[in-house]
């Protein structure tokens, strides 16, 4: 085994070259990669935060006594299509309308509780009881008015806002996913092309070794093992620099998108994606250097 | 040792070899002598099975090379030392690490120092170990070629115009080389060469091609004859 590395890496050092130029396409493939395994992270967690954000707000009548209010509080408990079911006083949604005008403590100053219904906070399990759930509630004597707590570009209700993030969603998988097949494609096509030219730069040296008995497998094993070299060098360096890129950006994204934990705030959140990203591309490394070797030489060492 | 039995071999419409039969014993010392086109390479390229005879067998120590399946090839040619006359050496590799491969193909790892000193001791080019074969002159690079042959310690050595690119003194070195290989250790040699000088000087036996075909075979025969 470790002859056949030491050989691997005199290929590659006696032409840099292409070895550099294996790796850079690797890189760039895995760079890629790395940075459509986060945005496809990222956007199913903005998914899921809409999701399980209280999405829905029934403002109370202030004549709702507060039998009513626990009647209806729960009916919406048991009712299994409503989840995270939430009273919230008048004075939570003072002390709420205080947090949201902070930075103008004269508006908070000029209302009291009394000027602000108390509500009920709920999501559903599922967004397409949303609208169903929303009239249902709107007939109730006790509610006055129902609202919703997200809205994305002209989107009017939170079907519409989960609807249109579950297609960014599936835009970015979709994409990622024709986009990571075309990368993954050229990057074999260039590892047979450059492993095919290593081969016929040595056929001499094959014939040589084919003459004094070297058998089919010590002759290939050094190719293989440059092809796995080149994808999993790739493999790193480009999640090294997307990596580095991203702990780079992560507190901009984090102060951007405030509440939407877009990506892991905890260090060793980051460091269980980002090592799970490395992982499966070292994987995907592997299967790749030794798909395009096991191509190359079944094309080109025929022995 | 080696045996042939009635093996032809064309090229085309062309035939190098026709109904050939002999047999050399072990630790025979055998030149196969004759003009160009007469057969020679064909006979060594046999040997090494690189081609398959068309008709008869090729028998080594009793076995049939062309019953070998493509997967014991490699296997067979371990055991079989090769001299070529264009030398066949890796240039990207050191005197040592040329010797060393031989054993590396052989799954032996190539860390047997001790026999690759000896061999690289046995051609006189111990000294040259780490320089690189373009360092080297024409004759040191087949004495490599030779260390890289007997490295492994076959019991038959095929030198194919080992002394082709050679000038007469260091011809003669080779061969006097490859003859102790006989004398010493009772390795086989068959020796493919047109070299006249060194045939008619060595007195050993001599098989005679031409066209194909063996003209004459005897011991301590002149090239001429």
């Amino acid at each position: 085994m470790m002859s056949y590395i030491k050989t691997a890496r005199k290929h590659i050092r006696r032409s840099p070259y292409q070895a550099l130029a294996a790796v850079l396409i690797m890189t760039l493939t895995f760079f890629v990669a790395t940075i459509l395994a986060i945005l496809a992270y990222a956007s199913h967690s903005t998914l899921r935060h809409f999701e399980t954000q209280p999405q829905i707000i029934a403002f109370l009548k202030n004549e709702a006594t507060s039998e009513q209010v626990s009647v209806l509080q729960k009916e919406l408990d048991t009712d299994s299509r409503v989840r995270n079911v939430r009273y919230v006083s008048k004075e939570d949604a003072l002390e709420i309308y205080r947090k949201a005008t902070s930075d103008k403590p004269v508006l908070s100053e000029l209302v009291s509780p009394k000027v602000f219904p108390a509500s009920l906070e709920f999501s559903v399990t599922d967004l397409s009881f949303a609208e169903e759930v929303i009239r249902e509630v709107e007939q109730k004597e006790t509610v006055n008015q129902v609202a919703y707590t997200a809205s994305l570009g002209n989107t009017k209700n939170i079907g519409e806002v989960v609807n249109n993030l579950r297609n960014i969603t599936n835009y970015i998988r979709i994409g990622g996913l024709v986009l990571l097949g075309f990368l993954l494609t050229s990057s074999l096509l260039i590892l047979l092309v450059i492993l095919g030219m290593r081969i016929s730069s040595r056929r001499e040296e094959i014939e040589i070794l084919q003459l004094i008995g070297a058998t089919p497998g010590f002759i290939r094993a050094p190719f293989i093992f440059e092809g796995i070299f080149y994808a999993l060098s790739g493999a790193f360096v480009g999640w090294l620099a997307a990596t580095l890129g991203i702990l780079y950006l992560t507190p901009s994204i984090a102060s951007f998108f405030a509440d939407i934990e877009v990506l892991p705030l905890t260090t060793q959140g980051l460091a269980m994606l980002l090592g799970a990203i490395l992982g499966s591309e070292l994987l995907l490394g592997l299967i790749l250097g030794a798909t395009g070797s096991f191509i190359a030489l079944r094309r080109y060492l025929k022995i | 040792m080696v045996k042939f039995q009635d093996v032809a071999k064309k090229f085309g419409s062309i035939s190098a070899l026709e109904d050939v039969s002999f047999e050399v014993e072990a630790g025979e010392f055998v030149f196969i002598t004759g003009p160009s086109g007469a057969g020679k390479t064909t006979l060594v390229r046999l040997l090494l099975r690189d081609i398959m005879p068309d008709k008869g067998k090729i028998l080594i120590e009793g076995k049939d090379i062309g019953s070998l399946k493509a997967r014991d090839l490699p296997y067979y040619r371990r055991k079989v030392g090769v001299v070529f006359q264009d030398f066949k050496l890796l240039f990207g590799r050191t005197v040592w690490e040329n010797v060393a491969l031989a054993l590396e193909v052989a799954g032996d790892g190539g860390n047997d120092e001790k026999r690759i000193k000896d061999a690289l001791d046995e051609v006189g080019l111990l000294d040259r170990a780490n320089l690189f074969p373009k360092q080297l002159a024409g004759g040191e690079q087949q004495r490599v070629v030779i260390a890289r042959a007997l490295v492994t310690r076959p019991k038959l050595i095929l030198a194919d115009e080992p002394t082709g690119n050679l000038d007469p003194a260091t011809s003669r070195q080779i061969v006097e080389l490859l003859d102790r290989q006989t004398k010493e250790d009772g390795t086989t040699v068959i020796m493919a060469t047109h070299n006249e000088n060194i045939v008619n000087s060595l007195k050993r036996r001599v098989i005679l091609f031409r066209g194909g075909k063996i003209i004459s075979d005897k011991k301590g025969a002149k090239y001429s004859e």
